[in-house]
């Protein structure tokens, strides 16, 4: 599908949600990736497990990196700009001013906040080469 | 369009616009130079004089603040000579006399190679940049913050030192504020900006009723995105578990 003002030509980070087995192996790595730590809250992809352990209905909720994205158009300052070669929204810390405003904005809970840092957090494709994929053992996600 | 000029730093030739400042391009070409009062989003104000850097514009080198500085073709800059170094550690220990209680302040000194002052030390944790004012003026736009006297008096605060009803509770001065000065206390639903007279109910989020944003923030964001306001009562959290659910709805 030829989409106006999309390099199709980027790749994708595909998610199978059938294959996931919710071992979150996904959110250390990108936890390891962004902060250095082992610790899955603040990675910005999530596996929620069903609660009724039905077969293959495990979801990987990750950031879409929308065409229209609610949190550019919340940003007051611009801090959020689209990688043109990856195609990723990229956080540019220094010119956030961490009011928040993304984080409420994205209707998909995607844009996360980090209480350390004050600022916001979102993924960023890890610059075109990420961990979640890399390291998941079921390739439910797939970078392609 | 702009026109691309050259200009040479500690002897390296490096292009850039001409008329943008000169701390936003040393920063981004990896240069070192210490600042606080500047922002990226907001016009340089020169408050903290840390940015000092030897600019000559043909008529020899002369000391002047990089961050309000703009570029001009065949600038010639010079970083870390023995006068900066001393110029800026006299910066650093008036700083330090004026905000010695900010520990974000010391432990950037501290980077610097400054620790200690030969002033008598004040009380206090602001260094009065004015960071935080120009945030509220320029981006979010309510001025709910500004300057209060003149001199050795002039303190940050709001009219008549009291709560300003234009504030809307964003906490974006809080979190620019370079020696942390200014706090954001959320307990429960409400939250407290004490160096701003400022208190705000935060609006529960619909699902687990945590504190979200304040009812101002949330209207200045619908004006903004054009989305209705109820939109944004919710956490993020709850908002993921919610996209959760619709997804396994989509692939049942």
């Amino acid at each position: 599908m030829k989409v106006e003002g999309l390099n199709t030509n980027i790749k994708l980070l595909n998610v199978y949600p059938y294959r996931c087995t919710a071992c979150r192996n996904c959110e250390i790595a990108c936890s390891f990736r962004h902060i250095k730590n082992g610790m899955p809250s603040p990675s910005r992809i999530n596996a929620i497990s069903d609660e009724q352990k039905r077969q293959g209905k495990n979801i990987i909720v990750v950031c879409m990196q929308c065409d229209k994205a609610a949190c550019v158009k919340a940003c007051p300052v611009n801090a959020l700009q689209r990688n043109e070669s990856t195609g990723a929204i990229v956080h540019i810390e220094s010119r956030c001013i961490g009011c928040g405003s993304c984080v409420q904005a994205c209707p998909f809970g995607n844009m996360k906040w980090d209480f350390v840092s004050s600022r916001p957090v979102k993924c960023d494709l890890c610059g075109g080469d990420p961990m979640c994929a890399k390291f998941c053992p079921e390739k439910a996600l797939v970078y392609e | 369009m702009s026109k691309i000029v050259e200009i040479t730093v500690n002897g390296m030739k490096i292009k850039a616009k001409e008329g943008e400042f000169l701390l936003g391009i040393l920063l981004t070409k990896g240069f070192e130079v210490p600042h606080l009062c500047y922002h990226e989003a907001v016009t340089p104000y020169a408050s903290c004089r840390l940015c000092l850097v030897e600019v000559n514009r043909g008529n020899g080198f002369r000391i002047a603040t990089s961050c309000n500085h703009p570029v001009m073709d065949g600038m010639e800059v010079r970083l870390d000579t023995p006068e900066i170094l001393e110029e800026r550690r006299n910066v650093f220990e008036v700083l330090l006399a004026q905000a010695p209680d900010s520990q974000k302040l010391r432990l950037y000194a501290k980077k610097w190679g400054v620790e200690g002052t030969f002033l008598r030390v004040q009380e206090g944790d602001c260094i009065l940049c004015g960071l935080c004012e120009r945030v509220c003026r320029e981006v979010i736009g309510v001025s709910a913050i500004t300057f209060a006297g003149r001199g050795a008096n002039k303190i940050l605060s709001t009219p008549y030192d009291d709560q300003n009803p234009s504030c809307i509770g964003c906490g974006s001065c809080a979190r620019v504020c370079p020696t942390e000065s200014i706090k954001v206390i959320d307990t429960g639903l409400v939250r407290e900006i004490p160096k701003i007279h400022s208190k705000h109910e935060l609006v529960p989020c619909r699902i687990c009723g945590r504190g979200t944003l304040t009812k101002q923030h949330a209207q200045w964001l619908a004006k903004r995105t054009n989305f209705p306001e109820t939109d944004f009562y919710i956490c993020e959290k709850c908002k993921t578990k919610e996209t959760a659910k619709v997804y396994a709805r989509v692939i049942q």
